[in-house]
Formats: structure tokens, sequence, C-alpha cells
């Protein structure tokens, strides 16, 4: 009897919360204790990491400081270029008159537990409502994207990786703007095309970046490289497999990303008020020198 | 007060401890036998002390294992019930049993279980893969006469009841 109680209850407990969201503030909230307990339960790990790094020799140390300032250096290099095309793109899309932000806001944030089950890829990181954290936020690690945000609590959220099974974001091949959509495989090294025809052109190798399509994801951003493309002629489309670019279970460091909360329509209209204010600018300053050429003026919040 | 100590708090200690125990992280290949931490520690109250702990007990840590898991709010409340379910009607019989018999029923117990965590699973989208989900089912029912004589130990000592 007792059981027929509890599985009803149980059954209806889960169609509502699967359909709809009258139990999100309860889940909020008792996400307040997720915290503490994948910290304790994270301990053991924690502290052979510490035990490892206090015991490692000085020679180690010397060797990965080494390494580190190496890989600074070279990144300070790709830095220095990183600014020029910056501020070349800015003034491109000036001339294209598109105000596309060429920056994203981003909050840095750390993986504080995994999921317990092995068929689903989601995680637990340290930020959540309080942050400003918002459902589908994208995250990201130093070499692309990592997935999305699925579930808020109040300090701590929940990330769909995307190589979970049900998760699929929109691609571009980055050589030649082919797009596609990457779902996800269940298998944390690989992401699979789907429905790319026998003919498209698509390789080994080929960067796949993010579109920007469906709104959710910002564009540009590295997801994967295509590693395999097999031609089938038994199957109807190109059987196409990428490894994800970020290190999906290996980053402890991530970033959540603020895209510009404003639609395509809002900033087309801000972009040409600003141009038409840049350009009366241009006018007065030219009225009264009428015969000196005008010159090539950018605001000077353009070169950020 | 000391004459008649119940000490239930140990019962609710022991649980935390199964709540951890089935979040903490663990090395990739040994995540696949995940044993049923909850599922182990439950049965044992329940046949230990069933006036203490019953469905109600197990499906309140099933809601708590839902939200730590993020899983769909009483699925794993549904399974920890129907678990506590089959316990407390095998309880006379499971009782008398020596310990591997034990362990064969419970493989069987936790092996049900585990199958409608799968269909719960199929129903919500994710797709689970091959035969692996028997695993934590099989490395649970080998762990049982460990947790059995630990937990045993712990409920003498203590006089919890």
């Amino acid at each position: 009897m007792r059981l027929l109680v509890f599985t009803v209850l149980s059954a209806a407990l889960m169609v509502v919360d699967a359909r709809f969201t009258w139990l999100q503030p309860l889940r909020a909230q008792l996400g307040l204790i997720v915290e503490p307990v994948y910290w304790a339960g994270s301990l053991p790990v924690r502290v052979w990491d510490g035990a490892t790094q206090e015991l490692s020799t000085r020679s180690e140390l010397t060797v990965e400081n080494e390494k580190l300032k190496a890989e600074q250096l070279i990144m300070q290099r790709r830095l220095q270029k990183l600014a020029a095309l910056t501020e070349q793109n800015v003034r491109l899309r000036e001339l294209l008159n598109s105000a596309a932000l060429v920056d994203d806001e981003v909050l840095a944030t750390e993986l504080i537990g995994i999921d317990p089950n092995p068929f689903t890829h989601r995680i637990l990181i340290d930020k959540g409502e309080k942050d400003g954290v918002v459902l589908g936020q994208p995250v990201l690690d130093a070499r692309g994207l990592m997935g999305q945000v699925v579930e808020v609590m109040p300090y701590t959220s929940r990330v769909l990786l995307l190589t979970d099974t049900t998760h699929s974001i929109p691609v571009q091949v980055n050589r030649n703007g082919l797009r596609a959509i990457a779902s996800g495989t269940g298998n944390p090294e690989r992401l699979e095309l789907r429905h790319v025809a026998d003919t498209a052109d698509i390789k080994e190798g080929d960067l796949l970046v993010s579109s920007g399509m469906g709104q959710r994801f910002p564009a540009g951003y590295p997801v994967a490289i295509v590693s395999e493309v097999i031609h089938d002629s038994g199957q109807p489309f190109a059987i196409v497999r990428a490894v994800p670019t970020a290190s999906l279970n290996r980053s402890r460091y991530m970033l959540l990303v603020f895209t510009d909360p404003r639609t395509a329509e809002q900033r087309a209209t801000e972009s040409a008020q600003a141009q038409e204010a840049l350009d009366r600018e241009i006018l007065q300053q030219a009225q009264p020198a009428k015969n000196a050429p005008a010159a090539p003026a950018y605001p000077p919040e353009a070169a950020q | 007060m000391a004459v008649r100590a119940n000490n239930t708090w140990v019962i609710w200690l022991t649980f935390a401890l199964a709540l951890l125990l089935s979040v903490s992280s663990m090395p990739k290949f040994m995540e696949l036998g995940r044993p049923l931490w909850l599922g182990l520690f439950l049965t044992y109250w329940v046949l230990a002390l069933p006036h203490r702990v019953g469905m109600t007990t197990a499906w309140c840590i099933g809601l708590l294992a839902d939200v730590l898991n993020g899983s769909l709010l009483g699925q794993n409340a549904l399974i920890l019930t129907l678990i506590t379910f089959l316990v407390l009607t095998l309880h006379q019989r499971l009782r008398m049993f020596p310990m591997w018999q034990q362990s064969t029923v419970l493989l069987v117990v936790f092996g049900l279980a585990q199958l409608v965590q799968l269909w719960l699973n199929a129903l919500t989208g994710s797709r689970p893969p091959t035969l692996a989900f028997v695993l934590p089912a099989l490395v649970s029912a080998l762990l049982w006469p460990w947790v059995c004589m630990l937990l045993r130990g712990l409920h003498r000592r203590l006089g919890v009841n």
C-alpha cells in the first residue's frame, strides 16, 4: 500500500519536474546542500593533489616553471598579434556598419564536481544565481567551448558538456563556412556531425567553430577538429567525427561567457545611430576648412 | 536516558556518509561500477531495524539523492522505495540466509532497481548503452558482506535500536 502511494508520488513529481517549471524554486533552494556535499566528496582527491604538490621536488618545480615561462612567451607573441588584429577587425566592422561584439565579457569559475552517473556528461561549477549565471549560458575553457548551463542553483550551477548524448551545437567549418550540427556521442573525445551531405567540402583537420545560430552560443569560438570523414556509399550521409578542442574531462578552470543581451535589431539601430552622430561630427569639423581632405576618423573607444 | 539510548543519529550519519560516497569523485574506469551505496546502507538498516527505517525514510533520502545528482525529482526516490519494499517483503527469509545467499538475493534486487533506473533514464532521453548498467548491482552485491559487517559492528557497539 505504502509502495503504491510513494510510487504514484514519485511518478507525479517526475512528470511535474520534467514538464513544468513549478518545482524550479524548490530545486534551487534544495541545491544549497549540493556544494558542501560535493566539496566533502572531492576532499580525498584534493588532499592528494595538495600532498603531491607539497612533496614535488625543487627540480620538478624548476622544470615546470621553465615550461610555463616558455608557454607564456608564446602566448605573449600571439597576444601582440591579436591586439593588432582586433583593432583591424573593429575598423573593418565599422566600415561594414555592424557592431557585433568582438570581445564578450567573461567570468572565471572552478569545477567542483562531476556527475556521478558515467553515462551523462555534466559537471558542477562554483558560480550560481548570485553571480549572475543564467540558464543556457555558454561555458568555455582555454581551448574552446565546453557546454552550457542547464541548472542554476544559488551558489552553484550544472553544466551540460558538448559530448553528452542529449547535446547538439550548431557549428561552421572555419575554412569555408559550411554549416553543420555537432552532436554529442557520450564519448568525451568525440562529436559527430549529423546529416552532412556526402559531397560536402569537409576534410580531416578542419576546425569547427560555433556558428552562433540557435542564439545560444556566441559565434566564432572553436568547438572541435574533424578527425575522420567516412564516405560510405550505403549510407545517405557522410559520417564525420570530430574531437572537441576543449579538454572536457581535464579542465579545472572555466569561463562563463556573458553575451550581449541586445537583439540583432537593437544592435543595428544603435550602431546606425552612433554612425550618424559620427558623420555629423565629421561634417562639423569639415565645415570650417572646406578644402581640407576629410581624415578617416575613428571613434577613440573603438580600439578597446 | 543513558539506560535507553537509541542513538538514532548513527543511522542518519551513515546515510549522510552514503550520500557523500554516492557523489564522491572516482577514477574514470571505476565510475561504471559505482556501488549503490544508498541501497546498501538502506538495506542493512531495513533488515536490522525495520521499525525505524522504512519506505518513508527511503523516499526522503531518495529525494536528496535526486537533488545531488541533478536527476528528475523522484527518480532515485522511487528506486530506493522499491529496494526497501523488496527487502521488507523478503525480510523474514533474508535474515535467516547465510551471507553469500543474501548477496545473491540482493544482486537480483539491485539488478531490478538498476533496470527501473535504466527505463526512467531512457524515458528522459539519455541513451544508456549496453549491459553495463548491471555492473553497479554486481559490485554492490559483492560489497554487501563487508558493508553488513561494518554496519553491524557500529550497530552493536553504539547500541542503536
